[in-house]
């Protein structure tokens, strides 16, 4: 990568090996990160045959087994449906790996945003704490959220299939009124921005409705055959939510959830997949377990076969 | 310049859609003294279960749903025989407020409500109003004819303190929602058996960021020797602001702490308490 300071490939190799950058390493990456994301679109257009990861939350062995599981980059085209980080153990080695492969094959690996990339809620649900824990300071985090401002919010795939962390927007009619968000900010609380990376599927519903906590909305049938119908695709994909199949097929096949954090937080006991988008086109889920080895790196979180014996009033 | 090949890289199987997940804690249980615990922990719920458990409840359950987890203490033998309280999800679950008259709104639902009003003036359904941060004063489920009375008795804590040997220990988590990244809403069990008597401890924990903390805790205290049971239950619960108060802005750690019930349990103020008893 002209013009900045580092040996992605020696980086790659060491994340692989869950070592971690030094902060000015992380700083050049998130800087040119941010030059390459700045000149995509909202709504990147891609071919297939590519294979499509969910929410991985720092569980970076997981991540490692969907790459034993799917191949390696560049053999394998990837596209990453968001929240990276948060939750599990290893958000900045597994946020850190991905942003390098990105720079590495900027063509061949994908990132979207999901509601997770965003200092708000980072600080709350552990990113900024991990950082912060393994580097002496906050500067990291910074670096890392600065970057995230960047990220794209959708995908489509062969024209057809649209991609996106969460869903539908009952401001979003056609893809060319996601072109015009101005996305080169922190996530905001309402609006299409927010609707993109944080609504749900509701199969019980045709419409939009309202979420009962006075925020957020589920979008319907109707509305995903409307929105599929207006921009001439035939599938939507998105992640979000934990699903204990590891997967989700709604509406008469038109959307699809991938979800990719096996044992998600080391405790639900779900499975997890990624979906294969074929040259064709046709889409398959390889469905996978979690990697053996957070048996062994589980120290702090709750394992699910042992509890901490304590002594508790 | 190609990569070198991570060393990591091994030969998997590339359809592994047949393999399911370890039921690596099916259940364990112990007897002592005529009483046997029992806990269960399987994965979260799949989608078919998830809909028998909504069409039961009437409202749609937690994100990560345990609802095969239980932990339980039976009278096995002797007088009070049949005598079981169980903790379970469903259970739980079903004394949420499902009227939506509980309902706490989101920090920011006030500023969202009035854009959309500008923006979505069509869009009026509400999903079902449901108290959606699953508070829940579930104090277990019981079996048998004994019936708890309220009682001046404590649980006797400098009994709890000593070191005795612990004969089997849990840790059951129930459910846990991250309230759509506005906080968390967290149901657990721990139990622990030493050998003349037990504690269990069923906490919920409820964070709304920038709305309220609230704790509530029910505590079921086992004395084998007399066969007698104590339940203990308490509320606490304060506002975010005045919890954020107690903790000074150059701490690190805050976040961390606030993820954490047993921490958080030390910062909230008692609302209520009430112990009932009875001989088995």
């Amino acid at each position: 990568m002209p013009g900045l300071p580092v040996d992605l490939d020696a980086c790659i190799e060491r994340l692989y090996k869950r070592e971690l950058l030094a902060e000015p390493v992380i700083e050049a990456i998130c800087a040119k990160t941010k030059e390459l994301l700045m000149r995509e679109s909202n709504v990147v257009h891609i071919l297939s045959p590519v294979t499509v990861v969910g929410d991985i939350h720092g569980q970076f062995y997981d991540l490692l087994e969907i790459f034993r599981i799917g191949g390696f980059c560049p053999d394998t085209n990837y596209l990453f449906l968001g929240d990276y980080v948060d939750r599990g153990l290893f958000s900045v080695e597994t946020i850190s790996l991905l942003v390098c492969l990105k720079l590495r094959y900027p063509n061949r690996v994908h990132l979207i945003r999901g509601n997770h990339e965003s200092r708000g809620v980072t600080q709350s649900y552990g990113f900024y704490t991990e950082c912060a824990r393994k580097y002496g300071s906050a500067n990291v985090w910074h670096h890392f959220t600065d970057m995230f401002d960047f990220l794209t919010l959708s995908v489509v795939i062969n024209n057809d299939i649209f991609c996106v962390h969460g869903g539908l927007s009952p401001s979003i009619h056609s893809i060319d009124q996601i072109k015009i968000i101005d996305r080169f900010r922190e996530i905001p609380h309402e609006g299409p921005m927010a609707d993109l990376v944080w609504s749900d599927p509701d199969a019980e519903r045709d419409e939009f409705a309202l979420s009962p906590r006075g925020a957020g909305y589920t979008f319907g049938a109707q509305v995903v055959k409307k929105f599929l119908e207006i921009n001439n695709f035939s599938h939507i994909l998105r992640a979000h939510q934990l699903c204990q199949e590891g997967y989700q097929v709604l509406y008469d096949d038109r959307l699809s959830t991938v979800w990719s954090a096996p044992n998600y937080c080391y405790r639900c006991g779900n499975l997890a997949s990624v979906l294969e988008v074929d040259d064709a086109g046709s889409r398959f889920f390889n469905v996978f377990d979690q990697a053996p080895e957070n048996a062994e790196n589980r120290v702090d979180q709750q394992p699910m076969e042992k509890a901490q014996v304590e002594y508790f009033l | 310049m190609s990569m070198p090949p991570p060393p990591t890289a091994l030969p998997t199987p590339q359809n592994m859609a047949t393999v399911m997940p370890t039921a690596v804690d099916a259940g364990k249980s112990i007897t002592v003294s005529s009483f046997k615990i029992t806990t269960r922990k399987l994965p979260i719920l799949n989608a078919q279960e998830i809909d028998v458990m909504t069409e039961k409840l009437g409202i749609a359950p937690p994100e990560m749903i345990f609802g095969n987890n239980i932990v339980s203490i039976e009278k096995v033998g002797g007088s009070g025989e049949g005598w079981k309280i169980e903790f379970n999800a469903l259970e739980a679950l079903d004394l949420v407020d499902k009227t939506g008259n509980d309902m706490l709104k989101v920090a920011y639902s006030a500023a969202w409500q009035k854009q959309r009003e500008k923006m979505h003036e069509g869009i009026k359904e509400v999903v079902k109003p449901f108290d959606w941060t699953y508070s829940t004063n579930y104090q277990g489920s019981i079996s048998g004819t004994q019936e708890f009375a309220p009682t001046t008795d404590q649980i006797p804590l400098d009994k709890l303190r000593r070191p005795d040997p612990i004969l089997f220990f849990d840790d059951v988590m129930l459910y846990e929602d991250e309230l759509a990244d506005n906080g968390m809403s967290i149901l657990s069990v721990k139990i622990r058996v030493m050998p003349a008597r037990l504690l269990l401890l069923a906490r919920f924990y409820m964070r709304l960021d920038d709305v309220v903390f609230r704790i509530r805790d029910t505590r079921v205290f086992v004395e084998f020797a007399d066969g007698v049971v104590l339940r203990e239950y308490q509320e606490k619960e304060d506002s975010y602001e005045n919890v954020k108060k107690k903790f000074p802005p150059y701490r690190d750690d805050t976040p961390a702490i606030m993820r954490d019930p047993n921490q958080m349990a030390e910062y909230l103020p008692l609302k209520s308490v009430k112990v009932e008893k009875l001989v088995l």
